[in-house]
């Protein structure tokens, strides 16, 4: 009798008080998958697309590998009918008075919350995630996203004036990710006015029942459109005519064959890789909260990637002895289970994990893995590495889920240097109970994001990105819609493809100097700006520089590779101390450069006047550049903010921080005003800089360096000059350079952006166009300030 | 009930470290409540195991003879035979931890207990509960007396001005004569942390008490404002195992105040399991102070077995 069953399991349970099962019914995800015949085809326009000789890839539960559905596989023309639709509804939707669209977004979230059963037990069975975790989280984080975007749209007329949605965006999404991923983009472009097309990996149907919710709102239908298909239709999508922007989010070499691949295209690229996060562990920290975030880092279904965990030695002992106590606690299993804390993520996850935990071991490092959590596959335990030896490979890739990999530090500088050693700059938890103490390190940290005491918190409002090699593309908060905004009037983006440029030859070929004839005129100042003062090229040589009527003006010193390898160690070993000044400081100096400006406005006017500039213009050119160096002396004063989140306490700081060592290569026309134009807020914002003048009139911008010589400290400013497509090869290709603004040719632009994949640096070209420096939207926008600085938010929770 | 804690000498480099996050704690005590949900046949277990744990109080102005008997009744067979037969568990001999009664009124506690025939302990409040503001000859005198009538087990106040006023060698003491003044019954010492200030100092007085020798640790008395928390309960179950890997000892963790329904007993039973493991999960080292709880676990039972809600005639009282 079932009766005696129960009563007897219920006298078991009492003596050893274990946990049971606690199931999740996920009848309503199967009943919707039913509503397809388990047959899932592309989302668009409102519509479900069968079409019929289309493969299937099966959609698999990681945990029992049974399939519960087949998503159909997108073809070329599906991504093309795809692109068109959302840019047939981008007329109306991007003309719409913002109000209206927030009214849209309302109803969006109100339609999540409906049937968010739904969508919590559906992306638990095909992730394999816990469901506590999606159902308690990231659903209604996705709501308040949907809520914060509708604000923001409210607001658009009044808070984003100056600016125009891009267009249509396309979303690329990686293999094992959370829905909010998509979540995060997809709001804010839909806010702003974009329209997108999302492409999915091969089987996923939580973007489609989104996409089914945002369809099925009756008007708009052709905002947002999925589709699930291979690798090979990433590069199909972006390069759609009318497709502005791709935001990708996955791993970091997949990122950088799309940055190749996409180079001179003509969408946009933002790019947000890899998963790994950092935790650092201080002595004055309180060791089991600190164990309750690691736990949040990566062993809790919250985070995609692993964790690199730096803890002070003089608690090392300690500290681990409470993270291998806290390990026997976890439980994993089903994701659909209410009471698991890790699920399982499928076979490929499985493996990256087994494979570093194998190369770790055979490198001497010691893993731990509790005995009493399960480990029988598809499971992965939460696993602890330790004593790995720095120098080995796999301690310098990236860790997986659900990896924590420790490793020990003696002092706050130390701790710094280890954790800013590491090509990743996605985000870290600073872990100390002395307010100074964490500050620094949290300031220190070349992150996107800083908790102090906690891990893994979000909110909408915050924007969250990174640096280095994990991307420079942003979500949430103010810098997530400015991802997906331009200036208002500028031109949409066309491909600037050039077929037969070769980007092994680009730069390469050296133009030989020869004496051409005697100078006319005073002679200017030779040789390249470095370090603080002007010395030789290395090559020894110079180029001829001719005025308007063909005349030689004069020789200027003809820089290559190792100058500027000279220039960037300069720039380098100067970051510092110009990115610890406070603003103020950096103003006056920008101020007195102004003034510097005027005192030499006779030969900087005669010099403009030679290449065929008017007397009035150039003598307008002159005082517009003194008025912006005075006007980003004073615009940074006022930088970055404070927010207010929901899910803690205490304050969020919107903190905008140097890039490091920029890199600038200015164009040829405007000779003086466009090079102050770029200076000015590079430097403001605290950069050093290595430049590179206009071509057809570097004189000015070298007297300009005489005055910047003695002012500025040696190394913030480092003018090169020389064969301009030789020093962008040079810059474009340097990895120690944290950022590249390139205005010159189409071919040169998209060589940056092809060899930008080296390190991942942001770059901002022009691919061809010219722009009207002396208009004040295009010369001194506050384009130019979002550009010149990163954002990092800084989390700092209160309470005693 | 097993052995007593010794203590340890008084080690003040054990709280001069000390870091406690709040927001931290705060976080952790709200992801605990949603971290393990227990349903079913566990769940049935699961209670049937809290009233185990609770320590059936009552203290109130008004108590009498009568009223601490029906209580004392009630911690004999805290659930219905017919509920406890259809689990197949009527022969585990499921009681109440201990009554837990004013000292004034052991006497009455002690009798009745006799005259049902079980060996249940009887708890007694003392040192100037709840507010601990007498004179300490008085305090002491209290435990002695209470000890005399028959308790078995002492529930302690902390005196709040020593923990307030940083004096935590004199608290050392002070709950050093509480133990001495105890003899064989047991010290539950009651840290009343709604009326300690922060985290940190519920931490510290944790560590003192224990290193004085208490066998459990209590949240509070019941009377202030701010009860059994779990954020304070954290604080103290870490200080728990702290003291367990230092000294080998195991204290037991006691807590009581505003703990009523079913569901929030079975969230204190997970916050053991998780924090401490299934070791603590036993009378000796877990007790939940309660008064309403019993009966609310006992409607679900009863709503476990029948599969109906129960009618308030359905239950006897306590």
């Amino acid at each position: 009798m079932a009766a005696t069953r129960t009563s007897s399991r219920a006298r078991d349970i009492f003596a050893t008080l274990e946990y049971g099962p606690a199931p999740e019914s996920h009848a309503c995800a199967l009943a919707w998958l039913d509503t397809q015949d388990r047959c899932l085809g592309p989302y668009v326009s409102g519509k479900w697309l069968k079409p019929d000789d289309r493969s299937s890839v099966p959609c698999q539960d990681p945990i029992t590998g049974e399939s519960v559905a087949r998503c159909l596989q997108a073809q070329p023309e599906d991504v093309a009918e795809a692109v068109e639709a959302a840019r047939a509804e981008l007329e109306d939707w991007s003309r719409l008075p913002g109000a209206r669209r927030a009214q849209h977004l309302t109803r969006l979230a109100k339609s999540i919350q409906k049937h968010q059963r739904l969508l919590w037990t559906l992306e638990s069975l095909v992730t394999g995630r816990a469901v506590r975790e999606v159902r308690d989280r990231e659903v209604p984080l996705a709501q308040q996203l949907l809520q914060y975007s509708a604000v923001q749209a409210h607001n658009q007329e009044e808070a984003l004036a100056g600016w125009e949605p891009m267009g249509v965006i396309g979303l690329i999404l990686p293999p094992t990710f959370s829905f909010l991923e998509m979540m995060w983009r997809v709001c804010p472009a839909l806010a702003v006015g974009c329209t997108v097309v999302v492409l999915a990996p091969p089987a996923s149907p939580t973007p489609l029942l989104l996409a089914q919710l945002a369809g099925e709102l009756g008007t708009f239908p052709g905002l947002l459109h999925v589709l699930c298909g291979p690798a090979s239709l990433w590069s199909v999508l972006a390069s759609q005519p009318g497709v502005q922007k791709v935001a990708f989010c996955g791993a970091v070499e997949e990122g950088r064959t799309l940055r190749r691949t996409l180079a001179g295209g003509g969408a946009e690229l933002g790019l947000a890789l890899g998963a790994e996060s950092l935790l650092l562990l201080t002595e004055a920290a309180d060791l089991d909260s600190a164990v309750e975030g690691v736990v949040d880092a990566a062993w809790s279904d919250r985070s995609l990637g692993g964790l690199r965990l730096l803890i002070q030695e003089s608690v090392w002992d300690d500290a681990m002895r409470r993270l291998q106590a806290r390990m026997g606690q976890l439980r994993v299993g089903p994701g659909l289970d209410g009471a698991v804390d890790m699920g399982a993520r499928g076979a490929a996850a499985w493996d990256l994990a087994q494979r570093y935990v194998r190369e770790a071991q055979s490198q001497g490092a010691q893993v731990f893995q509790a005995e009493t959590v399960r480990s029988t596959s598809p499971f992965f335990p939460p696993t602890l590495v330790s004593d790995l030896p720095p120098a080995s490979p796999v301690s310098q890739a990236e860790v997986p889920w659900p990896l924590v990999v420790a490793s020990p530090f003696r002092t706050a500088k130390e701790a710094l240097a280890v954790a800013n050693g590491t090509p990743r700059g996605g985000s870290a938890s600073v872990w100390s109970e002395r307010l100074g103490h964490a500050l620094e390190l949290g300031h220190g940290l070349r992150v996107g994001t800083v908790w102090i005491n906690a891990h893994g918190l979000r909110d909408p409002a915050v924007p969250a990105g990174g640096c280095k090699e994990s991307g420079s593309s942003w979500i949430g908060g103010p810098d997530g819609l400015w991802e997906f905004l331009r200036p208002s009037g500028s031109p949409a983006r066309q491909p600037c493809l050039c077929g037969n440029l070769s980007y092994e030859a680009f730069g390469l070929a050296a133009s030989p100097a020869i004496p051409a004839g005697p100078e006319a005129g005073p002679s200017a100042p030779y040789g390249l700006l470095v370090g603080g003062r002007f010395q030789a090229p290395g090559s020894r040589s110079s180029r001829p520089v001719h005025d308007s009527s063909g005349g030689l003006q004069g020789y200027v010193a003809e820089g290559g590779a190792k100058d500027i390898r000279g220039a960037v160690e300069a720039a380098q070993q100067a970051a510092p101390g110009w990115a610890r000044q406070v603003p103020g400081a950096r103003a006056a100096l920008l101020w007195a450069l102004a003034a510097a400006l005027e005192r030499r406005e006779s030969v900087l006017v005669s010099g403009l006047e030679r290449h065929g500039v008017n007397p009035a213009t150039a003598k307008a050119e002159l005082q517009l550049s003194a008025r912006r160096l005075r006007l980003w002396g004073a615009r940074v004063q006022a930088q970055g903010h404070s927010l207010q989140v929901a899910e803690m306490r205490g304050p969020v700081l919107r903190l905008r921080e140097p890039l490091g060592v920029l890199a600038i290569v200015c164009p040829d026309g405007w000779p003086l005003l466009a090079f102050v134009s770029l200076l000015a807020p590079a430097l403001a914002h605290g950069n050093t800089v290595v430049l590179v003048p206009s071509g057809a009139c570097p004189i000015p911008a070298l007297e300009v360096c005489q005055d910047m010589a003695s002012l500025l400290p040696a190394g913030v400013v480092n003018v090169v000059t020389g064969d301009r497509d030789h020093l962008t090869r040079c810059l474009a290709l340097h990895q120690d350079i944290q950022a590249l603004w390139y205005f010159g040719s189409a071919q040169g632009s998209q060589f940056v952006e092809w060899a930008s994949a080296g390190n991942l640096k942001p770059v901002w070209v022009n691919r061809g166009h010219q722009r009207a420096w002396d208009q004040e939207a295009e010369g001194a926008g506050p384009e130019l300030g979002l550009w010149a600085a990163r954002t990092k938010a800084l989390w700092l929770p209160m309470g005693d | 009930m097993s052995a007593h804690n010794r203590g340890t000498e008084l080690d003040l480099s054990c709280i001069s470290k000390i870091q406690v996050n709040q927001p931290a704690v705060l976080r952790r005590a709200q992801q605990l409540q949603a971290l393990r949900s227990v349903k079913k046949e566990w769940q049935a277990a699961w209670l049937l195991k809290a009233v185990t744990f609770i320590d059936l109080t009552t203290l109130s102005g008004d108590d009498t003879s009568c009223n601490v008997q029906r209580l004392c009744y009630k911690a004999k067979y805290p659930i219905r035979e017919d509920l406890l037969k259809a689990l197949d568990v009527h022969d585990k001999g499921i009681t109440t931890a201990a009554v837990c009664v004013y000292p004034a009124r052991v006497c009455d506690a002690v009798k009745a207990l006799k005259a049902a025939g079980c060996t249940i302990p009887v708890a007694s409040v003392a040192t100037g509960f709840p507010a601990g503001q007498t004179h300490l000859k008085t305090r002491l005198e209290e435990i002695r007396l209470a000890v005399e009538d028959g308790a078995t087990e002492i529930d302690v106040v902390i005196n709040r001005t020593l923990v307030l006023t940083g004096q935590w060698e004199a608290l050392y003491h002070e709950i050093r004569e509480f133990r001495k003044a105890c003899g064989e019954a047991h010290l539950k010492t009651i840290l009343a942390t709604g009326e300690l200030g922060c985290l940190t100092n519920v931490y510290k007085a944790s560590m003192i008490a224990m290193m004085a020798g208490s066998d459990f640790i209590k949240t509070s008395t019941g009377k202030e404002t701010v009860n059994a928390t779990f954020p304070v309960a954290i604080v103290m179950l870490r200080a728990i195992r702290d003291f367990f890997w230092k000294t080998g000892n195991k204290v037991g963790f006691k807590p009581a105040g505003g703990i009523r329904s079913a569901k929030d007993s079975l969230t204190w039973l997970s916050l053991v399991k998780e924090e401490l493991g299934d070791e603590w999960l036993t009378p000796e080292l877990f007790r939940i102070g309660a008064s309403t709880l019993l009966s609310d676990i006992e409607r679900q039972i009863y709503h476990h077995v029948t599969g109906r809600y129960a009618a308030y005639h359905d239950l006897p009282m306590s």
